[in-house]
């Protein structure tokens, strides 16, 4: 089951399994994102490319404005995906 | 272990249980199990997307051998598209340079131990095999 919802503070908490069905929920807050803002990972189990997909396109438009999403609590499975990808070269992560 | 599931991204659930349940049928390492998930998750998603309007279910089988698991996907009445060709992407690229696209099959390139394409009789038959006992992601 995923999840994901907008903290009181501004940053975007993601939780469960992001595959390729959970992309158009998952649009429907990133699309909605129009400055620099905390994406937490903690409660996120598995990530596939449908969901880095999601998370670059965010980036790209958010660079164009002068913003950028940045990363934190990235471990394990998550991490891994990231280092394979090489997420590291194109986001902050905390 | 076989099934076949609905060609159709909500289907992904259903997938995630049936490995869910091979693993604990056969008593494998739970530390595998984003790894398994992964591999047949991007080939699936891609089954999905590249023949939305084929009609035919597509079939998992999951087998335990020694220290392997096999992994075979089948995808019946469509193109071939041999995944084994198919070209990295440039993972080095700057965000304005990089997109999406080729990095599902890169993971599970990166994620298994070996992959095979089959083409015949308009089946594609992608074999996997993920050595038990790898650090998987």
């Amino acid at each position: 089951m995923f999840d994901i919802r907008m903290k009181d503070h501004g940053e975007v908490a993601l939780s469960g399994r992001f595959d390729a069905a959970q992309v158009e929920k998952a649009r429907s807050v990133f699309d909605q994102l129009t400055t620099t803002t905390v994406v937490d990972f903690k409660e996120l189990d598995y990530i596939s490319s449908a969901g880095l997909g999601v998370l670059m396109a965010t980036q790209k438009r958010l660079k164009d404005a002068g913003h950028k999403l940045r990363l934190k609590n990235v471990t394990g499975h998550i991490r891994d995906v990231f280092n394979i990808a090489r997420f590291d070269l194109i986001f902050d992560i905390e | 272990m076989e099934k076949k599931f609905k060609r159709d991204l909500r289907s992904l659930e259903k997938v995630f249980d049936f490995i869910d349940n091979f693993i604990a049928k056969q008593g494998i390492d739970h530390s595998i199990k984003n790894a398994v998930y992964l591999a047949i998750d991007e080939l699936f998603t891609n089954m999905v997307r590249y023949h939305p309007k084929n009609r035919n279910d597509i079939s998992l089988a999951l087998k335990k051998e020694k220290n392997k698991v096999i992994i075979r996907l089948i995808d019946r009445d469509v193109e071939p598209f041999d995944i084994t060709k198919s070209k990295d992407p440039n993972i080095q690229a700057s965000l304005d340079e990089r997109s999406p696209g080729g990095l599902g099959i890169y993971l599970t390139k990166n994620v298994v131990d070996n992959i095979q394409y089959e083409y015949r009789d308009r089946t594609s038959i992608i074999t996997l095999t993920k050595n038990l006992g790898r650090k998987n992601v």
